[in-house]
């Protein structure tokens, strides 16, 4: 079976100069909210 | 429970709105199969992110959510903790190649790569899983009718599927993406408006900070956890913990985004591969957040339950049975020395918040283990409260979790607000079913029907077999519906139980694909088969929480398709002998 190929140039990414920033950018994030829900459980307790 | 004229005012004119917005948007859509399963890959990245979010968000989520963190506190969000760095991963490794090769279905890419066999395994297991969870979430809506209205279960489940085809089947995907966007700003106008709501209704002196204090002194903002018990072992049945969450919810999130055709639809509709991406890491910053804030509410209401009688039992209907059979009295008996325990801590409550607003340290403290103490109490009234419905009432859900919010919102709430998150709870449902039916019938019409017929079709005949399947697949998922009623546990939990039973194994199949590129068809198929049947064994062990199947799944199917290619040379030598 033969499946079509895109062969469309490369397109800029937003924002950034890499997505490999975005890709950063969403793990620290997650990193950021798990200290932040720490704190928050630690403090209401 | 009280739906005044309004809330009937409010409701209908928001499904009716949602029903015409998605006919006329799906109007549009070139009538050939790009059209209808891809929106002609037009879709800006916006509209992906709110539809991936509304395809994975369903009624369950709005449901069962507030009730988890009322009776089990905040740390269900660490489900989500693994979900963000699939993103990543799907960004960086799955949509590249989706994108590339132009296809239809996740599944295409499989042929591609092993043979047919492969494809149609994975396609069929999606299918299996994805219409049965669906079913699930038809259901989920029709019980809030139930319990609040006390309407025929029945009639619920056909109605609420059958409006909800008329712009599934029409429209097809560029429907489903435009009404889950302005479903998805509906929904959280709504959550923020119950949230300030449930802040307004504190009593005076208890503002949202002290609520805060109170949910976290009885343990309900538990939002990290480590699942280590008390004599340092680890809980492998513990269901949501930093571990599981972020291991196990990777591997469920990786299954569920990069090869469930239900997520993956989501994304192959966008304009171009950075748009996909866009969509998907977007996803992975606001999910979390979101849904920190929907359990959140769950604590609000929690604490507004402190200073108001909250009911022993949240399901109205239900309740209603229980006080018809032999066991009234008894179920009286166990409310009452369950009023009477929520005295106590209501006391104990207005003692905390007094001494919170005094700054006294020393008081909170001595009042913290006094509130924990009397909440455990309260906790084990309501579960002989459980034990006496599943007693008086075989068969029905004792479970109450999935009530808890509704029940809220129908005794406190305004007209017309009332109307709004019931109104909103369709929309949650109807959002996620309708990806799921334009999803099960692209994979029927590609994978299956053109795949395997003879006969060359034209583009209007695929049109129009794909709208007749996806007419298929809803009447399907109403069936299963019924028959999902009485299964007896938390909802949010039996559809993802279900999806943990395939997923780990179809996201190990991908990860071959991807990985191991001198592994062929033959090995991964047999090794796709063994692993189902080893994490069903596993399931059946009862010694793990169902978010590490998907980890045994993905683990499975990578490890004995290793080991079955090296062995395929020695086996074909022993045949030829």
């Amino acid at each position: 079976m033969q499946i079509k190929q895109d062969n469309k140039a490369e397109e800029k990414v937003p924002l950034f100069p890499k997505w490999s920033w975005w890709y950063w950018l969403v793990i620290g994030f997650l990193g950021l909210q798990i200290l932040l829900f720490y704190f928050f459980t630690k403090h209401f307790a | 429970m009280n739906f005044s004229g309004l809330d009937w005012t409010v409701l209908v004119t928001t499904l009716v709105c949602i029903i015409l917005y998605g006919v006329y948007k799906g109007r549009s859509s070139k009538k050939n199969l790009e059209g209808y399963f891809l929106s002609d890959r037009q879709m800006p990245w916006w509209v992906v992110l709110l539809s991936i979010m509304g395809t994975q968000a369903s009624a369950v989520t709005f449901l069962t959510a507030p009730g988890q963190a009322y009776s089990d506190g905040m740390r269900f969000v660490q489900y989500y903790f693994g979900l963000p760095i699939a993103m990543v991963i799907v960004a960086f490794a799955f949509v590249p190649v989706f994108r590339r090769l132009k296809i239809f279905t996740a599944y295409e890419y499989l042929e591609q790569r092993f043979d047919v066999k492969t494809r149609l395994l994975t396609s069929s297991l999606f299918m299996l899983s994805r219409g049965l969870s669906t079913g699930i979430s038809i259901l989920a809506p029709s019980l809030v009718l139930h319990s609040m209205m006390g309407w025929d279960i029945t009639i619920t489940n056909l109605v609420m599927g059958g409006v909800l085809m008329i712009y599934t089947a029409t429209g097809g995907a560029k429907a489903v993406g435009y009404t889950q966007q302005l479903q998805f700003v509906i929904i959280y106008v709504a959550m923020i408006l119950a949230a300030i709501w449930a802040v307004k209704m504190l009593p005076e002196g208890v503002s949202f900070t002290d609520a805060l204090h109170i949910g976290g002194k009885s343990g309900k903002l538990n939002v990290i956890t480590t699942g280590v018990t008390e004599e340092g072992n680890f809980d492998w049945k513990d269901r949501f913990n930093i571990w599981s969450g972020i291991i196990g919810g990777l591997f469920l999130a990786l299954s569920y985004f990069g090869t469930d055709q239900s997520q993956v639809g989501r994304y192959l509709t966008a304009r171009t591969e950075g748009e996909s991406k866009l969509g998907l890491l977007m996803n992975g910053l606001v999910k979390v957040p979101l849904q920190f804030f929907i359990l959140l509410i769950g604590v609000l209401v929690f604490s507004f339950y402190q200073f108001y009688k909250a009911p022993a039992f949240f399901n109205l209907a239900l309740e209603e049975r229980v006080k018809q059979t032999e066991y009234a009295s008894e179920y009286n008996g166990v409310v009452a020395e369950y009023n009477a325990l929520q005295e106590d801590k209501r006391q104990t409550t207005i003692e905390l918040a007094k001494a919170l607003n005094n700054d006294d340290d020393q008081t909170i403290n001595a009042l913290r283990d006094k509130i924990q103490s009397q909440d455990k109490a309260t906790h084990q009234s309501r579960k002989k409260v459980e034990a006496i419905v599943k007693k008086a009432v075989p068969g029905a859900d004792s479970n109450d979790t999935n009530y808890v919010f509704v029940r809220f919102v129908g005794d406190f709430f305004p007209d017309g607000l009332v109307g709004l998150i019931i109104a909103i709870i369709f929309l949650a449902a109807w959002g996620s079913v309708a990806a799921a039916l334009n999803s099960l019938a692209s994979c029927t019409m590609v994978d299956f029907h053109k795949r395997l017929s003879k006969k060359e079709l034209s583009p209007e005949k695929e049109y129009q077999w794909s709208r007749y399947y996806t007419l298929f697949w809803g009447i399907f998922c109403i069936v299963v519906a019924q028959f999902a009623y009485n299964l007896g546990t938390s909802l949010i939990e039996a559809v993802n139980i279900l999806g943990s039973w395939f997923y780990g194994a179809i996201l190990g199949i991908f990860l071959v694909a991807f990985y191991l590129k001198h592994v062929k068809g033959h090995a991964v198929f047999a090794a796709a088969v063994i692993t189902e049947g080893v994490v069903i064994w596993v399931y059946n062990l009862d010694k793990f929480s169902w978010l590490w199947l998907n980890v045994v799944g993905a683990v499975g199917v990578v490890l004995f398709s290793l080991i079955i290619q090296a062995m395929i040379p020695a086996i074909k030598k022993a045949v030829k002998n």
